[in-house]
C-alpha cells in the first residue's frame, strides 16, 4: 500500500573534474526520463577550479531536467541520437543535449547527455559544436551498450566528457585566431626556402589541402610548429581556423579528434605518441607533418578513411557487446584485432600525388614583395580559384548523376573538362568539394574501393 | 582465374548470417552503418522529409486549444506538403523554456507582467526528417492568462547542418523579427490598457453618479443594501483602475529594464519612440479623470447614439496617434472584475500587434526565408566567395559582378537594425532602382570605396546625389563631363516614359511614407495598403536566392539538346522577360512591378536605319533611390530637350580618355601619351590622327543603347549565370569559339554582325562574360548598333552587336567594318564565320572546347568563372611582380625589362605569344584601375592598341 509519500528521489552524483586553466564548460549532465518521477538527473560533471561563472547543483538540475521536456513525444527510431541546442537568455546559458534511448533498470528510458556553457561563449562554442556532438554521439553508442548490459554508463560517458572539457579549455587559450597575419607565417619569408625547404612546404600545403584541411604538425620547437600551423590555417575558412589549435610552449596537448589543424610538441625524447583510435575517428583524413625532419605523410582519401573508421567503430562496439564484465574492456582500448577486421596501423603514407595548383602558387607567391599585402591578395585569389573549382566539380557531378540518382561514370571526362588531369589537383578539389557535400568521395570512388576491399578480404580468408 | 564478379558473390556477409544469427553479433541498433545513405547519394540526405522547401512556421501555445500553427512563410500549402504542422507545433511548443510566472507574485498587490527574454532552440524530429531553429517569445494580451501569450517562430528545414552552421545568422534575423513584433505588441498592449482605463474611468464616473443618487435618495446616515452594493462595485472599479495603471506603468518601464540577453537586437529609435508614448500615457492616467467629463459625454451619447462623438473623436485622435483601428473610441460601461477574467475571445497575432510592426515583421521573415533559401553548399560558397573577393578589390573589376549587395548583406546581418525604420530609411541607400543609367561618378565611387583619401570625389558624389542625376547633368559644363557621364546622359534622352517611372518612384515613396506615418487615417479604406509595397518587394526578389540548382530547372533541356542560335523572333521577347525577371530577382527594393510590366513600353523600337535619332532600344534612367527626388517633380525635363542638350557633349571627353591608360601621366602631352604596351614590334597604338577620327565617331555614332546585360542596371550574378548558358551554346556550336574568346580577352574588339537582333543580342550577352572589365553596368559592351562605328567606338566598346542592313547605311557600315577590320574581329552570325587573327595558345583551350561534356549553362558559367579568376590572378601576379617593372640595376634599359617580362611570361608562366597578350592586356587594365581608380577601371579603356597580325576567316 502506498504510504502517501512521494518516492525517494535518488541523489544526484557529481564528479568534479580538475581542469587546467579556464574551462568554458559550466557542467555536463546525464539525465533520464523516469516513468514515475519524470525527468531526473543522474550525474553531474563540473569543472573544478576558479570558474568565472558558477551554477549551483540546483540550477544545473533544473536545466538538465528541462532538456528532457517535450521528449515524452519522442518518436525516433531505436538507437537514434537527436541533438537539441538551447540558448536560454533568461538563464544566460547554452545547453547542448543529445537525446537517446537506453535501458535503465530494465525499462526503456529517454536519456539526455548535456553540456552547459555560459551564453557569452556562444561564438566560441559554435564552430566546435560539430566536434563535440560527434564525439559525444560515439560515446553514447558505447554507453547504450553498457546500459543494455546493465553496467554503469557514467564511466563510459566520463571517458569523453572529461576530454571535451579539456579540449574546450585548451581552445580557450590556444585556438588559432580568425584573422591570421600573413607576417606570422612562412608566406612572409623574403624568399622561398627561408624558413623551410621549398619542397617540404609544397608537400605540406598540398597534402593539407588533399586531406580536407585537416593536419597535425609535430615538432620540438613550438615557434616553428606554430608558424607552420598558422601557415596551414591560411588555407582554411575562418570557422575552420576556430577549430584549429596552436601548440603549447611548455608541454604538449593531447591529440584531439576533430580539430582541423593542431600543433603538437614532442617530448624531451623527441617522440610523440599518436593515438591510433583518435586519429582514425577524425571526420577527415589527416596529414602528419613533422617540422623537425621535414616529413609529410597523409592518410588515405576520404572514402577509404570513412570506411576504415566505420569498420573500426563497428569492431569497437562489437568488442564492447561481447565483454563479459565492466572491467573487461577499458573504454579507450584500441581494438587490435577482430574476427573480421584487422586495422592497418600504418595509416600514414607518403604523399604520392603531385599537384600543379599548389606548386605554381608556392612558386609564384614568393615573387611578390612581402609586407605590401600583395601576397594576401594573391592567396585570396588562389583560395577563390580552389573554391570555385570545387563548386564546379560538385555541380558537374550533380548534373551528370541527376543529383546522385545515377552512378557517376565519367571521371575521365570530368578531369578533361575541368582541367583536373593531374591527380594531386583532382584530390585537392575533391577534398574541398567533400567538405561542401559530405559523402562525395564515397559516391564517386566508393564502389570500386569497396569491391577491392572485399576482394582482398576474401582472398585473405582463403 | 578468379575474377572480381566471382568474388563479390562470396562477399555477401549477410546470407549466411541470416540463417544462423550469431548471439554475440552486435544488433544494428547499437552499431553504425557501414554504408550510410550519404555514401550512395550525397544529395539524398534530406529526401525523406515530407516538405519540399524550407519554410518559417509561426506557432502559438494557445491557452484554449494548446499548441497550434498560425501561419507559414511562404504561405503556400505546397511548401509544407504532407508535413504535419499540428504535430510539429506541438513538438516545438511543448516546453515552456521561459519559465515565467503568472499573476500576483508574493508580496505584490498588483498583477505583474513578466518580462522574459527570448529563447532559441534547435531541435529536430529525426523520424520526420524535420529540423528547426525555434525562437520563443512572449507577447502581452490583457485578456490572456497572466497577460502573456507564448509564441514561437521556427525556421524549418530538412537539413540540420544548415541550421547549425547558420545559427548566428538565423538568431540575428529572428531576434530582429521578434523585437519588431514585441515592440508592436507593447504599443498595442499600451493602447489596449488605455482603452480599458477609459472604460473603467467611465464606469467609475457612472457608478459614482449612481451611488450619489442612491445616497441622496435614502435618509441621512443610513445606506440601503443597494447603495452598499454600488459602493463596493465602485471600490472594485477603482481597484481595477489602480491595477491597470500599474500595468501601464510596468509596460512603460520595459524599455528601461536591463537586458539579460546579449544577443537581443534592439532599435534605440523604436525604444525612444515607445518611451515617449508611454510617458504621455502615464501622465494622462496618473489621476482619475473628472467624473463630470464622462457623465457629460455619456449623456450626450445617450442622447444621440450613433452620432460621432466629436470631442471624444478629437481626443482619441490626439491620444492614439498612429492607430488606425478605429477613428474614435467610445468608452463603455463594464462590470468591475479582476483584470484576468475579461472576455475570453483571444486576439489573433495580427490583433496583438500594431499593424505597422506586424507588417514589418512578416516582411522581415519573408526576407529571412528568401535569404536562407537553397542548398547549404551554395549558400556557404557564396559567402566564402564574397569574403574572398573583398580581399582582392584591385582585380574584381575584371570579371566579377558588383560586390555592393553582398557588402550590404553582410553589413545587414551584422549590424543591429530595426525592421520598421529599416524598411523606410535604408531602402533609399541599399536598393537602387531597376533601370539606372546613373552618372559615372556615382558608379566609380561605389566601385572604389577603398580610397579614403579622395575627398574630391566624395564631395562630387555627395553633390550629385543631392542634386539628382538630371540636375547634375544640366549644371555641369560640357567640359566637366567624362565620357561615362555622357554615356549616361545619352541614355536618358528620349525617355518619353520618364514621367511614368517617376510616378512609380513617387508611389513607392508614398507607400513608404504611409508606413512611416504616425497619424491615424480617418478612413482606413483610403490608407495606402502597406502590403502593396511589400508585396512588390516580395515579387521582385522571390527567386533571388535560388541556387544554381534551382536555376537548372529553368535551363533544363536547352542544354541537353543540340543547340541552335537561330531561335527566332521570340528570343527578343525572352530576353526582355529575362531582364525583367533579373531585375525582379535581384531583390532591389523600390522596384515597382509597374516598371517591369511596362518595360516593353520602355523599350522603344525605333527605325534602326536612322542612326542620328536612335539605335535600337532606349532605356530610360529612373532616379536612383539614393538621390532625393529634389527638383524632379518640380522641374520635369522634356525628354527631347535632354537629347538636344547632351548630344554635343559626346565629343568632349575623348582626349582625356586616351590619357587614362598611361601610367606616366606627367607627360607633357597626356592626350597622346602611350602606355607601356605589349611587347612586339607589330603593335602600334592610337595616334593623334586617330583622335581626329574620334571626332567623327562621336558625331555620327551618337545614340547608344545601354549595356546588353543590365540594360543600364548593375549586372547581377544571375544575369551572368543566364549568360553562361548562351556561352556554352556558342562554344558548342562554333568550333572557332576559342578564337573569339581570345580576341575578347586580349582586348581586340569583337563585332557580332547579324540581321536578327534577338540572336545578336543574346550572343553579345553570352560573350560579354569574357569581356575584361566590362564595367559595373556593362558599359564596354554595345549590344545592338545600327549605324557605322568608328575608331573611337572601338576604344569604348570591346564587344559590339552590329545590325546588318541592306540600305545606304548598311553599306557605310560595311565600309566601316572593312576599314577597321585589321583592328577588330568580326563574328558573322548569319554566315557563321569569324574573321580574326589565329590563336595558338593553351590557356583558353579548356573553356572553349566544343566537345565539352559540361551539360548545363550554370555549370559552364562556374567553370568559366574559375578559369577567369585564374587569369585574373596571373595578371595580378604579372602586374605586381616587382622586378618585372623596375630596373634591377641603374644601367638596365627598357629592353632589359622587356626581355625580363617576356621571359617571365614564357618561361615562368609557360605562356605562348597569344596567351601572353591576354595577360598583358589584363595587366594593363589592372594597372589603370590601380593608378586611377576614380576614373579608370570600369568603363574606360587603358589605351587603344592594335596588332598587324594577319586575320583569318574561320568557318564552321
Amino acid at each position: 500500500m502506498s504510504s502517501g509519500c512521494p518516492p525517494q528521489s535518488p541523489a544526484v552524483a557529481k564528479s568534479e573534474v580538475p581542469i587546467e586553466g579556464e574551462c568554458p564548460l559550466l557542467a555536463a549532465t546525464f539525465a533520464y526520463w523516469d516513468n514515475i518521477l519524470g525527468p531526473r538527473v543522474r550525474h553531474i560533471w563540473a569543472p573544478k577550479g576558479d570558474q568565472a561563472l558558477f551554477l549551483s547543483d540546483g540550477e544545473i538540475t533544473f536545466l538538465a531536467n528541462h532538456t528532457l521536456n517535450g521528449e515524452i513525444l519522442r518518436s525516433a527510431e531505436c538507437g537514434a541520437v537527436d541533438v537539441k541546442f538551447f540558448v536560454l537568455a533568461e538563464k544566460g546559458v547554452i545547453i547542448v543535449s543529445l537525446i537517446f534511448d537506453g535501458e535503465l533498470k530494465g525499462d526503456k528510458n529517454t536519456c539526455a547527455l548535456s553540456i552547459i556553457l555560459p551564453q557569452t561563449e556562444l561564438a566560441f562554442y559554435l564552430p566546435l559544436h560539430t566536434i563535440c556532438v560527434e564525439r559525444l554521439k560515439h560515446v553514447i553508442r558505447k554507453g547504450r551498450i553498457w546500459m543494455q548490459k546493465g553496467y554503469n554508463i557514467i564511466s563510459v560517458l566520463s571517458s569523453e566528457i572529461i576530454p571535451i572539457m579539456e579540449l574546450l579549455s585548451s581552445m580557450k587559450t590556444h585556438s588559432v585566431p580568425e584573422e591570421i597575419d600573413i607576417k606570422d607565417t612562412v608566406l612572409n619569408d623574403d624568399d622561398i626556402g627561408d624558413s623551410c625547404h621549398e619542397d617540404f612546404l609544397h608537400k605540406a600545403i598540398s597534402s593539407h589541402l588533399q586531406t580536407c584541411g585537416c593536419s597535425m604538425v609535430v615538432g620540438s620547437n613550438p615557434d616553428k610548429v606554430n608558424k607552420i600551423v598558422r601557415t596551414l590555417c591560411l588555407f582554411l575558412t575562418t570557422a575552420e581556423r576556430r577549430c584549429s589549435r596552436l601548440c603549447k610552449a611548455d608541454s604538449s596537448f593531447k591529440y584531439d579528434t576533430g580539430l582541423f589543424v593542431q600543433g603538437l610538441l614532442k617530448d624531451s625524447m623527441g617522440s610523440f605518441v599518436l593515438p591510433f583510435r583518435q586519429v582514425l575517428y577524425s571526420p577527415y583524413p589527416t596529414t602528419h607533418i613533422d617540422v623537425d625532419i621535414n616529413t609529410v605523410k597523409q592518410m588515405p582519401p576520404c572514402h577509404e578513411h570513412t570506411y576504415n573508421q566505420r569498420r573500426y567503430m563497428r569492431s569497437e562496439l562489437s568488442a564492447l557487446w561481447r565483454a563479459d564484465s565492466e572491467e573487461d574492456i577499458a573504454p579507450d582500448t584500441v581494438i587490435h584485432t577482430d574476427e573480421t577486421f584487422t586495422p592497418d596501423l600504418n595509416i600514414f603514407q607518403d604523399v604520392t600525388h603531385k599537384d600543379t595548383l599548389v606548386k605554381s602558387f608556392i612558386d609564384e607567391v614568393f615573387m611578390l614583395k612581402p609586407g605590401l599585402s600583395l601576397r594576401s591578395t594573391y592567396l585570396a585569389q588562389f583560395l577563390l580559384l580552389l573554391h570555385r573549382k570545387a563548386l564546379t566539380l560538385l555541380k558537374y557531378i550533380e548534373d551528370e548523376t541527376q543529383k546522385g540518382k545515377k552512378p557517376f561514370r565519367s571521371l575521365r571526362n570530368l578531369k578533361t573538362d575541368l582541367d583536373l588531369t593531374v591527380e594531386g589537383d583532382l584530390n585537392i578539389v575533391m577534398a574541398l568539394a567533400e567538405k561542401l557535400r559530405a559523402g562525395l568521395h564515397s559516391f564517386v570512388f566508393g564502389k570500386p574501393f569497396y569491391t577491392s576491399v572485399q576482394e582482398r578480404d576474401v582472398l585473405m580468408s582463403f | 582465374m578468379i575474377g572480381s564478379p566471382d568474388l563479390v558473390a562470396f562477399t555477401k556477409e549477410d546470407e549466411y548470417g541470416e540463417a544462423s544469427p550469431d548471439p554475440w553479433a552486435l544488433p544494428e541498433e547499437f552499431s553504425v552503418p557501414l554504408y550510410p545513405l550519404a555514401d550512395s547519394n550525397p544529395w539524398a540526405k534530406t529526401s525523406y522529409a515530407k516538405f519540399t522547401k524550407d519554410f518559417i512556421l509561426i506557432s502559438e501555445f494557445s491557452e484554449q486549444v494548446g499548441p497550434q500553427p498560425l501561419l507559414t512563410i511562404p504561405d503556400d500549402p505546397k511548401v509544407c506538403g504532407t508535413f504535419d504542422l499540428n504535430y510539429f507545433s506541438l513538438r516545438i511548443m511543448s516546453v515552456d523554456y521561459q519559465a515565467s510566472f503568472v499573476g500576483h507574485p508574493p508580496g505584490s498587490g498588483y498583477p505583474r507582467l513578466s518580462f522574459v527574454e527570448d529563447s532559441r532552440v534547435v531541435l529536430g524530429d529525426s523520424k520526420e526528417g524535420a529540423f528547426a531553429y525555434v525562437h520563443h517569445l512572449t507577447l502581452y494580451d490583457l485578456e490572456a492568462r497572466g497577460f502573456v501569450r507564448p509564441f514561437c517562430m521556427a525556421y524549418v528545414s530538412a537539413d540540420e547542418r544548415k541550421i547549425m552552421l547558420q545559427f548566428q545568422e538565423l538568431s540575428l534575423r529572428f531576434s530582429q523579427a521578434s523585437e519588431c513584433l514585441k515592440t508592436g505588441n507593447r504599443r498595442a498592449f499600451a493602447k489596449e490598457l488605455q482603452r480599458k482605463l477609459r472604460d473603467l474611468e467611465y464606469t467609475r464616473s457612472v457608478l459614482q453618479k449612481e451611488e450619489g443618487l442612491q445616497r441622496e435618495a435614502g435618509p441621512q446616515g443610513i445606506y440601503s443594501a443597494h447603495a452598499v452594493e454600488k459602493a463596493n462595485e465602485l471600490a472594485n472599479v477603482e481597484k481595477s483602475i489602480f491595477e491597470h495603471r500599474d500595468l501601464l506603468r510596468q509596460i512603460s518601464s520595459y524599455p528601461r529594464r536591463p537586458r539579460r540577453d546579449p544577443h537581443a537586437v534592439t532599435c534605440p529609435k523604436c525604444m525612444t519612440e515607445c518611451l515617449s508614448e508611454y510617458e504621455e500615457l502615464l501622465d494622462k492616467y496618473a489621476t482619475f479623470a473628472s467624473p463630470l467629463n464622462y457623465t457629460e459625454k455619456g449623456e450626450r451619447r445617450e442622447e444621440g447614439e450613433g452620432q460621432t462623438c466629436e470631442e471624444g473623436g478629437e481626443e482619441e485622435d490626439d491620444d492614439e496617434e498612429g492607430v488606425k483601428r478605429r477613428p474614435s473610441y467610445i468608452p463603455q460601461l463594464i462590470k468591475a472584475k479582476s483584470a484576468k477574467c475579461f472576455d475570453k475571445r483571444l486576439k489573433t497575432l495580427q490583433e496583438l500587434c500594431d499593424e505597422t510592426y506586424y507588417t514589418a515583421t512578416v516582411e522581415l521573415l519573408k526576407e529571412t526565408e528568401r535569404s536562407f533559401r537553397g542548398d547549404l553548399c551554395y549558400l556557404h560558397t557564396r559567402r566564402l566567395d564574397g569574403a574572398l573577393r573583398r580581399k582582392q578589390k584591385v582585380t574584381n573589376f575584371l570579371f566579377e559582378e558588383d560586390l555592393g549587395e553582398d557588402d550590404e548583406e553582410d553589413g545587414g546581418t551584422l549590424r543591429p537594425f530595426c525592421a520598421v525604420n529599416h524598411a523606410v530609411d535604408n531602402s533609399t541607400l541599399t536598393h537602387p532602382p531597376p533601370i539606372v543609367l546613373c552618372p559615372e561618378p556615382l558608379e566609380l565611387d561605389a566601385l572604389e570605396p577603398l580610397d579614403p583619401l579622395e575627398p574630391v570625389s566624395e564631395t562630387s558624389h555627395t553633390l550629385e546625389s543631392e542634386l539628382g542625376p538630371g540636375e547634375s547633368q544640366l549644371e555641369s559644363s560640357p567640359s566637366d563631363q567624362t565620357l561615362e557621364t555622357q554615356e549616361s546622359s545619352e541614355a536618358t534622352k528620349g525617355s518619353f516614359s520618364s514621367e511614368k517611372s517617376m510616378e512609380g518612384h513617387a508611389d513607392g515613396e508614398q507607400s513608404l511614407a504611409s508606413m512611416r506615418s504616425e497619424p491615424p487615417d480617418p478612413d482606413p479604406d483610403l490608407t495606402p495598403d502597406p502590403e502593396h509595397n511589400t508585396d512588390l518587394e516580395r515579387e521582385s526578389s522571390s527567386e533571388e536566392v535560388e541556387t544554381t540548382a534551382g536555376e537548372d530547372e529553368a535551363d533544363t533541356g536547352g542544354d541537353q539538346t543540340p543547340v541552335s542560335l537561330l531561335e527566332g523572333a521570340s528570343e527578343l521577347e525572352d530576353g526582355k522577360q529575362e531582364e525583367c525577371e533579373g531585375q525582379r530577382e535581384s531583390g532591389r527594393e523600390g522596384v515597382t512591378e509597374e516598371v517591369c510590366e511596362t518595360e516593353p513600353e520602355l523599350l522603344v523600337q525605333i527605325d534602326t536605319a536612322c542612326c542620328m535619332a536612335q539605335d535600337g532600344f532606349l532605356y530610360e534612367a529612373s532616379v536612383p533611390d539614393s538621390v532625393p527626388d529634389v527638383g524632379h517633380s518640380s522641374h520635369p525635363q522634356p525628354p527631347h530637350s535632354l537629347v538636344v542638350n547632351q548630344e554635343p557633349q559626346a565629343l568632349l571627353p575623348l582626349q582625356g580618355d586616351y590619357a587614362v591608360g598611361s601610367p606616366h601621366s606627367e607627360s607633357p602631352t597626356p592626350g597622346l601619351e602611350l602606355p607601356v604596351g605589349p611587347p612586339g614590334d607589330t603593335v602600334s597604338r592610337c595616334s593623334a590622327e586617330d583622335g581626329s577620327d574620334c571626332t567623327m565617331s562621336a558625331s555620327t555614332g551618337s545614340d547608344r543603347a545601354a549595356s546588353p546585360l543590365g540594360y543600364g542596371g548593375v549586372v547581377t550574378l544571375r544575369q551572368r549565370k543566364k549568360a553562361g548558358q548562351g556561352a556554352l551554346r556558342f562554344v558548342r556550336q562554333y568550333p572557332f569559339a576559342l578564337q573569339a574568346l581570345w580576341c575578347l580577352l586580349s582586348g581586340r574588339t569583337l563585332v557580332v554582325l547579324g540581321a536578327d537582333e534577338g540572336r545578336v543580342r543574346r550572343l553579345v550577352a553570352a560573350l560579354a562574360l569574357f569581356v575584361p572589365g566590362p564595367g559595373r553596368c556593362g558599359e564596354r559592351v554595345q549590344a545592338w548598333l545600327s549605324c557605322p562605328f568608328t575608331l573611337t567606338d572601338l576604344q569604348r566598346w570591346k564587344l559590339i552587336g552590329l545590325q546588318r542592313v541592306a540600305s545606304p547605311v548598311g553599306s557605310s557600315m560595311l565600309y566601316s567594318l572593312s576599314r577597321y577590320s585589321r583592328y577588330i574581329a568580326i563574328l558573322d552570325t548569319d554566315q557563321k564565320t569569324l574573321r580574326c587573327p589565329p590563336y595558338r595558345g593553351q590557356l583558353l583551350a579548356n573553356i572553349a572546347d566544343h566537345r565539352t561534356y559540361i551539360r548545363r549553362g550554370s555549370t559552364y558559367f562556374l567553370h568559366v568563372q574559375s578559369t577567369l579568376s585564374s587569369l585574373a590572378a596571373k595578371a595580378f601576379l604579372f602586374t605586381f611582380t616587382h622586378h618585372l617593372h623596375m630596373p634591377v640595376t641603374s644601367t638596365e634599359g627598357p629592353e632589359g625589362l622587356e626581355a625580363r617580362r617576356r621571359s617571365f611570361l614564357q618561361e615562368q608562366l609557360g605562356l605562348r605569344e597569344e596567351d601572353s597578350q591576354i595577360l598583358l592586356y589584363l595587366s594593363q587594365l589592372i594597372t589603370q584601375q590601380y593608378l586611377q581608380p576614380a576614373t579608370g577601371g570600369s568603363a574606360a579603356a587603358p589605351c587603344f592598341s592594335f596588332n598587324y597580325t594577319t586575320s583569318f576567316l574561320y568557318k564552321i
